[in-house]
């Protein structure tokens, strides 16, 4: 890879279609020293996290990621230096207001126990004094934006849903409010890898849609790569190792300190960097909910393919049989009793390569704005752009 | 975490298992009507004298029973009202650091003979219904001082994080997550403040503040075993009873998606 | 106040010598009780929620309603207050070894077992180990509220300090009545921390160091 690309922050997300909502969080030679302890653990950081843009903060532990986040919502308070965001320092208001108009989500999404999904969600809005009406309506939305179906899990009790959907709902709580910045502490890091992935291509295609400004804490490498517009890179103190987009931290690292951090396997890596949208999908014939399982299948069968895709009537994808099985049925239904393995266009390679590992049917089905069907990727698709890219980078 | 709340974690809060409290919430008025109703049919067909049918009659008993709930319900009240806030206060802030020697000081007091209590209390403040609510209300302070420490204590803190990241108050916490939360384990002592003080309340009537005790004094005192056996049924039944509105309480205050 | 103490201390401190005797062998006795009774339970799991249904009942019953039911039984003296020690004791005791016993994790049951351990040795060299500070927290329990338990037995003619709280009862209006009512009371407070610090001790000495918390 050449170094001529190392001043442009390549993979910008902008997306012509919506408007950025984030705000510019500046922090301005900021310490926080613990009581009782010599060496501050964040020690003059001075730091921009741009506009609509997701920032990843990762590091060893105990490098202050997490004491540099909380900082922003001021549950830690720096012992010197300042931090803005767009603008105004957030010492201006009190706390407790200050939090309200920040998102916060953290590891397995802490709902409170006690309250079902609608009032965990509803928590923020209730505090700001909305409208019943309008706390109701927006529920409804955050539901169906985080993929959950608002009539069937709105009045249940956390302990009712799985990790993932817990997880789900943590960052629906997060936006609840619609803050202009979202903190998120190692939010993924109590599930499943799969369930992890899925979440994380949730998260990209909600950003692409509401643009904040998210700073997300993390502890995996893979994870900053695939979410962060840009990495930071801590040592101890807090001490900024490297700032810079996934693609100059895996191609330039800034020492050997990321070097050894980032892992040898960057050139590996690089496959996270590419995302399924960049191959070319194949568009199949498809069969919506409701429709008789034999025509379905005859079609599908004219068409050459091996397999019937369904849609739902938003065109999200609701089954994937074999010939066979759709034949067998009368009514294609709504329901599938068994997964199936979908992931967002903006997923990585490797989470595509995962999921077909773990697909019975060769292939993966790619989903775009709120799981709308996009196509087929194939694995001869993947392996044909590993191929290329091994061919064309040298490493 | 230091040693002192460790310790804590090892008290026994009263809080039972779930099928337990089935078992005792259906079993418990079973128990008692059964109970109630072979001591009525005895009442009823037994042969007792003048001073048997006296201190057994109906309306006798009735009233017992009524200055024994009061007395009881009276206690818990102040109890509640004291025991709580005492309880929130000594889990906020700096006052957080008191709270090892709060309940160690009343851990020893709990060693204090309720019956020595009354009688030192009657001395002082002489015998009638204030002694006794202020002795029986001493006796049930700590159990819930104790469970109300432990039961916010055992609040995840992470959860009390979240919610103040959110943007709540202190008071908003405390009130919308900590004490709900909270509240099986407050409840549990609650019920145990109040068993304590229902038994204890049947020493009232030596300081002449009245309960199901006197039963008992009489029947020792004249030698009456009928009298004496009857006032020990009936108050044992009145605590059974009172325990199980406490469970039931406790069932019910208990929130939704925390069991 | 110290005039009464001086005049009285050998009564006072055979009263003492009374009252702490009476608890410390009802609770021998309890302890007895509650562990095999505990035993039982842990093999036969479907007793364990009648178990938790007997404490919680035993618990709630008075204790002077229990001793009113005592006396037409057994009559008055020493007798009525060792059965209503040992019968509250034993709850604490038991729903705290209930707890310590089946709490040993069944894979150091099953590698004691595979070393060649029978039953007998299993349970004194393993289980009743670990479940001991368990067993000795249920144990303080159960020994603070005897205290207080044997001083209402003074009413039925037993023996102790309480017979100082009820003769402080009866003098009230007296020279006496407070100095009876305090040395009764305040005796028994002393008593019963000193028993709960001599338990503490015994607690740490009998507690495997490794798993001491």
């Amino acid at each position: 890879m050449s170094t001529t690309t190392s001043g442009q922050p390549a993979p910008e997300k902008d997306s012509p279609t919506s408007a950025v909502s984030g705000a510019e969080i500046v922090f301005d030679n900021v310490v926080k020293t613990y009581p009782g302890q010599s060496t501050p653990a964040v020690d003059n950081l001075s730091l921009t996290v741009p506009a609509g843009k997701i920032v990843m903060f990762i590091g060893p532990s105990g490098c202050g990621k997490t004491t540099t986040l909380k900082m922003i919502n001021r549950l830690h308070e720096p012992t010197s230096g300042t931090i803005t965001i767009d603008g105004e320092d957030i010492r201006s208001k009190n706390a407790t207001e200050l939090r309200r108009t920040i998102g916060y989500v953290i590891q397995g999404g802490s709902l409170f126990p006690h309250m079902t999904v609608e009032e965990n969600i509803a928590l923020v809005p209730g505090l700001l004094k909305w409208d019943k009406k309008d706390i109701a309506a927006r529920v409804e939305d955050l539901l169906e934006l985080v993929g959950l179906d608002p009539s069937r899990y709105r009045n249940r009790y956390p302990k009712e849903l799985s990790g993932g959907q817990q997880q789900r709902v943590g960052v629906a709580r997060g936006l609840a409010a619609d803050p202009p910045v979202l903190l998120m502490d190692e939010p993924f890091g109590a599930v499943d890898p799969i369930t992890r992935q899925r979440l994380q291509d949730e998260l990209m295609s909600i950003q692409e849609e509401l643009q904040k400004t998210i700073v997300c804490v993390t502890h995996d490498i893979d994870e900053a790569i695939k979410l962060g517009d840009r990495i930071l890179l801590l040592s101890e103190g807090a001490h900024v190792a490297q700032y810079d987009t996934p693609q100059e931290i895996l191609s330039n690292p800034a020492d050997e300190f990321v070097e050894d951090f980032v892992g040898s396997g960057s050139s590996l890596k690089q496959l996270s960097l590419s995302r399924v949208d960049e191959l070319e999908l194949q568009q199949p014939v498809i069969a919506s909910v409701g429709d008789e399982g034999s025509a379905a299948a005859a079609a599908a069968r004219a068409a050459g393919q091996k397999d019937v895709i369904v849609l739902d009537a938003r065109r999200r994808p609701v089954g994937w049989y074999s010939l066979g099985e759709a034949t067998r049925m009368s009514r294609l239904p709504q329901e599938s009793h068994e997964d199936i393995s979908v992931v967002d266009r903006r997923a990585t390679i490797n989470d595509a390569l995962d999921s077909m590992l773990a697909s019975s049917h060769g292939g993966v089905l790619v989903t775009g704005r709120r799981d709308e069907f996009l196509g087929v990727v194939t694995f001869t698709a993947v392996t044909e752009h590993i191929r290329s890219t091994s061919e064309s980078s040298p490493s | 975490m230091s040693d002192a709340t460790r310790q804590v974690s090892t008290v026994d809060t009263g809080v039972e298992d779930r099928k337990t409290t089935i078992r005792l919430l259906i079993g418990l008025p079973l128990l008692c009507a059964v109970i109630l109703g072979g001591w009525s049919i005895w009442r009823q067909t037994a042969d007792l004298d003048d001073i048997e049918a006296r201190q057994l009659a109906w309306g006798t008993i009735l009233e017992l029973t009524r200055q024994h709930i009061v007395l009881t319900l009276i206690t818990t009240a102040v109890v509640l009202v004291t025991a709580i806030p005492a309880g929130i206060l000594l889990t906020r802030g700096s006052f957080r650091r008191y709270s090892g020697f709060v309940t160690g000081f009343a851990n020893a007091g709990q060693a204090a003979p309720v019956i020595g209590l009354i009688v030192l209390l009657a001395i002082w403040l002489g015998f009638n219904t204030r002694t006794a609510v202020l002795s029986l209300a001493i006796y049930g302070f700590l159990p819930v001082l104790r469970n109300t420490i432990v039961g916010l204590q055992q609040v995840d803190q992470t959860l009390v994080e979240a919610a103040r990241g959110m943007g709540m108050s202190a008071v908003d916490v405390l009130r919308r997550v900590e004490l709900p939360l909270a509240m099986p384990v407050i409840m549990a002592g609650v019920r145990t403040a109040l068993v304590l003080v229902v038994g204890a309340a049947a020493f009232a009537t030596f300081i002449n503040a009245g309960g199901l005790g006197a039963l008992i004094t009489t029947g020792i005192n004249l030698f009456r075993y009928s009298i004496l056996v009857s006032g020990a049924v009936i108050i044992a039944v009145v605590a059974l009873l009172v325990d199980w509105a406490g469970r039931v309480l406790e069932v019910l205050l208990t929130p939704k998606g925390t069991t | 106040m110290v005039d009464f103490i001086a005049d009285k201390w050998q009564d006072i401190l055979f009263r003492s010598y009374q009252h702490v005797s009476l608890v410390v062998q009802s609770v021998l006795l309890a302890t007895i009780i509650a562990i095999a009774l505990a035993v039982l339970v842990t093999q036969i799991p479907r007793l364990r929620s009648a178990a938790n249904m007997i404490s919680a009942i035993g618990l709630t019953i008075p204790s002077l309603a229990l001793l009113g039911l005592l006396v037409p039984l057994v009559g008055i003296g020493t007798l009525p207050p060792v059965i209503a020690v040992t019968f509250y004791a034993t709850l604490p005791i038991l729903r705290n070894a209930v707890v310590g016993l089946s709490g040993v994790s069944p894979t150091l049951l099953e590698s004691a077992k595979g070393m060649g351990m029978g039953s007998l040795t299993r349970f004194r060299r393993v289980q009743l180990p670990m479940a001991w500070p368990v067993i000795m927290a249920g144990l303080r329990v159960s020994t603070q509220m005897s205290m207080g338990v044997a001083a209402i037995a003074a009413y039925v003619l037993g023996p102790g300090l309480g017979t100082y709280i009820f003769t402080g009862l009866a003098q009230i209006g007296g020279a006496n009545a407070l100095n009876y009512a305090l040395v009764g009371t305040f005796g028994v407070v002393i008593l019963a921390l000193l028993l709960d610090a001599v338990l503490l001790l015994v607690s740490r000495l009998t507690t495997s160091k490794g798993i001491r918390v």
